[in-house]
């Protein structure tokens, strides 16, 4: 319900239209009564369908959740209540720590150069003009549809050690930097990391090209009067208005990394030793494996919270502040009414 | 766009609507908070008692029914052999079969049979992962009073019966009652390339001994000796478990396995068996890509001709060329398990028919057709091999069965053996481990997961 909050007049014609032709008579601020009765019920009714299947869905499965966490229980008889054992555990266990660790190695490849590369890219598309730009940011985004099993076992044999990557390497003289990417302890990290990226700067750059397109050309034209290079006009202008799609960039990339589990199991499951373990690949285990569900669903509840934490630093670090986006909003406003129309 | 624009705004309203989201979904799960599981009932009301082989008039007597089965698809060859015969012989039964990769049906049968609506009869897997809670949740019949009727207990093959035996709080294996029964068995061994060995001068090794002569003069020649895929972990286990059963009696590790108190993983025998697999893979006879290949690409590449051995099992054999490959044991026997057991479900209604299906998979008319679809049967008694290959593994089974050498699976003593010994087996080929530092590992998790039954 929270979109209906008072918001001005040009942004709410993007947010929900049951609650635009209303937002004109909250002006008037009426009580608390008079607010819930005209607006929520009936607004709630429309999302009822939606709010059912989240409930169902979503709510449901994360209340189970977090209700097995606080029971020694293998999914069959019943269980004995532990309290807060199956967290103390959670935080007691070496390995996880280790495998937290990879995770933030993960973070790097997963998010962090994905939005480095896509913002090179889009910054890039933005100054040339690219012809059948439509097909290029298709195959380009193609990874990110891909189903990741797919994707596991094409990296797979790219990454063996008789594979393409390596061919390359021997043809142009390094053929003794070759390795089993996947298989050698040093390296399976990394070249999972370097999957994750590929399969997440496509997302990316698609975010940040559809950001651009919203920029107001004068912007750039005047800024090339001033005489900015294009480092410059990156710097001043495309960047600094990309604020929201490197937002959510972050966050899709980050919820990718941190939950990541399919493309680590399909490709190392885990290994060499315990080089690529990460905290999903042990809720997998002892949920299907070990029938431990209480210490699975208590680790996938921590792994939750780390997420959401991590999201909101990133969404309150990028936040936009008012007096970087005014500078921008004066001659950038016509040409949005413009678009949106 | 705008609607992507306006997320900046979100973070302070977005934690509140978080938290109480979470806690709105934590107040409707826990409903009175009782523990999970609380509400289910053991079934096991329809223990219909066998005294004799279940007749058609028995199954004819249950009407027009569907007899529902999961099995893991490797047994889809056999079962469209099988299915039309019963179908056949008890004509107001049809048969329904789902298929399932291996790693699915272990990670989804035991929700299955402890649904409202379980298959009639299923396939599990040996050990506490999978049949030991199928056994403690009571979801599977008992079947002593099956064997007895059919005669399953002294006929061929008694013996393999033996992983499916359980006490009643599904907390052993090896004795007790028996829950479930394989027709299938394996066999593990090595696999070679006959016209490489030729080529080499070289014979097929009839022991360790002899593999050990030959390894380093298949490397001299620029050939890999071993050809093995281990990114899952397990490859390089089974070649473990073939040394370390050379090494000690097969009972002692069979004890370990079935988690008898007192045993122990440390033991010369396992530091011998360890420190050869180090000492095997630093002078190269794994080739070096091994933790990067799947051991079914490594299968493959075997059947098209590189390595010269290939350390597996019986489960291999249906995809290799029997004219160009050949197979034997490397111990008086070699290691070998019982496959994945079927079991039959307490709840079902239709247990005569199932009773039925599960007499059908144990004649040796069904073992001739398990071994003609390229596997090998419990049930042994004049079932020939149409081929060298399927010959070698028969007798290399006979013979494993009688020396009793078949001590089963690590990964059956603790669901997460698999991972723990395949991981640190890793460390260990690539000198980064101690076998010792392994061993004490491996005894750590039985330890820990007999703590926990």
């Amino acid at each position: 319900m929270s979109t209906a909050a008072p918001t001005t007049g040009r942004d709410t014609a993007a947010s929900a239209p049951a609650s635009t032709n209303r937002t004109g008579g909250r002006r008037r601020r009426p009580s608390p009564l008079t607010y819930l009765s005209s607006l929520h019920w009936t607004s709630l009714l429309y999302v009822a369908p939606a709010l059912a299947f989240f409930g169902v869905f979503v709510l449901y499965p994360i209340g189970i959740s977090v209700w097995y966490s606080f029971y020694d229980y293998d999914g069959l008889t019943v269980g004995t209540p532990v309290g807060w054992g199956n967290y103390t555990a959670v935080f007691t266990d070496s390995q996880l720590r280790a495998a937290l660790l990879h995770s933030l190695v993960l973070l790097f490849f997963y998010a962090a150069l994905p939005v480095c590369v896509g913002l090179l890219l889009a910054g890039a598309m933005s100054r040339i003009r690219v012809y059948g730009l439509t097909v290029f940011r298709a195959v380009l985004f193609l990874p990110q549809i891909l189903s990741s099993v797919v994707v596991a076992v094409a990296w797979r044999n790219l990454l063996a050690e008789d594979g393409p990557a390596n061919a390359v390497l021997r043809a142009v003289g390094l053929g003794r930097f070759a390795t089993s990417w996947l298989g050698d302890f040093d390296t399976a990290l990394p070249s999972i990391g370097v999957i994750g990226s590929w399969v997440e700067y496509g997302l990316c750059m698609v975010l940040f090209l559809s950001g651009i397109v919203a920029i107001d050309r004068s912007t750039y034209e005047a800024a090339r009067l001033d005489g900015a290079g294009p480092v410059r006009e990156f710097f001043a202008i495309t960047l600094p208005a990309l604020r929201p799609q490197i937002s959510i960039a972050l966050i899709l990339t980050i919820t990718f990394a941190l939950r990541n589990f399919d493309l680590i199991w399909n490709t190392t499951r885990g290994g060499p030793g315990t080089t690529t373990t990460v905290p999903s690949l042990y809720v997998y285990q002892d949920a299907f494996q070990n029938r431990m569900l209480g210490r699975a669903s208590a680790l996938a509840i921590v792994l939750t919270v780390v997420i959401l934490l991590v999201v909101v630093v990133v969404q309150l670090a990028l936040r936009e502040r008012e007096g970087p986006r005014r500078r921008f909003t004066g001659p950038r406003t016509p040409a949005r009414k413009v678009h949106s129309s | 766009m705008k609607s992507v624009r306006r997320e900046g705004a979100g973070p302070r309203r977005f934690v509140p609507v978080a938290a109480a989201v979470t806690a709105l979904a934590a107040l409707a799960a826990c409903a009175g908070c009782s523990p999970p599981g609380a509400g289910k009932s053991p079934a096991g009301a329809n223990q219909l008692a066998v005294t004799d082989p279940v007749t058609p008039a028995q199954v004819a007597d249950l009407g027009e029914v569907t007899l529902r089965m999961w099995a893991d698809q490797a047994e889809k060859p056999l079962m469209k052999s099988l299915v039309p015969a019963f179908e056949k012989k008890y004509p107001n039964v049809k048969v329904d079969i789902t298929y399932k990769s291996f790693d699915d049906l272990v990670a989804t049968v035991v929700n299955a049979a402890s649904g409202s609506n379980p298959p009639d009869l299923f396939e599990g897997n040996i050990g506490y992962a999978v049949d030991g809670a199928l056994v403690k949740a009571k979801l599977v019949r008992p079947l002593d009073d099956v064997a007895a009727a059919y005669g399953w207990i002294t006929g061929t093959g008694a013996s393999t019966l033996a992983p499916a035996r359980w006490n009643g709080s599904g907390t052993a294996f090896g004795n007790g009652n028996l829950y479930g029964m394989s027709p299938i068995s394996e066999v593990q061994g090595i696999y070679y390339n006959k016209a490489q060995l030729k080529e080499l001068g070289l014979k097929p090794p009839q022991s360790l001994a002899d593999l050990e002569k030959d390894l380093p003069v298949v490397k001299k020649a620029g050939k890999q000796p071993i050809m093995l895929g281990n990114s899952d972990q397990y490859a390089a286990t089974h070649i473990f478990s073939d040394l370390a059963v050379t090494e000690q009696t097969p009972a002692s590790i069979r004890d370990w396995i079935g988690g008898k108190p007192g045993t122990t993983f440390v033991t010369d025998g396992n530091a011998k068996a360890a420190d050869t697999m180090a000492d095997w893979a630093k002078k190269g006879y794994f080739g070096s890509g091994y933790n990067g290949l799947s051991n079914e690409d490594a299968v493959t590449r075997f059947a098209k001709g590189s390595g010269v051995f290939f350390v597996g099992g019986s489960w291999n054999g249906a995809t290799l060329d029997p004219e160009k490959f050949g197979f034997g044991a490397l111990t008086t026997g070699g290691a070998g398990a019982t496959a994945s057991p079927w079991h039959i479900s307490a709840s079902s209604k239709v247990t005569p028919a199932a009773v039925a299906f599960l007499a059908a998979l144990h004649t040796p008319q069904t073992g001739q057709k398990i071994l003609d679809t390229g596997r090998l049967p419990v049930v042994t008694d004049g079932v020939k091999g149409g081929n060298s290959l399927q010959s070698q593994t028969l007798d290399a089974l006979k013979r494993t069965i009688a020396a009793g050498t078949q001590v089963g699976y690590y990964d059956w003593t603790a669901t997460d053996m698999l991972n723990v010994m395949g991981g640190k087996l890793q460390e260990v080929m690539s000198g980064r481990t101690s076998s010792s530092a392994f061993m004490t590992a491996v005894q750590d998790s039985w330890r820990t997961a007999r703590q926990a039954r």
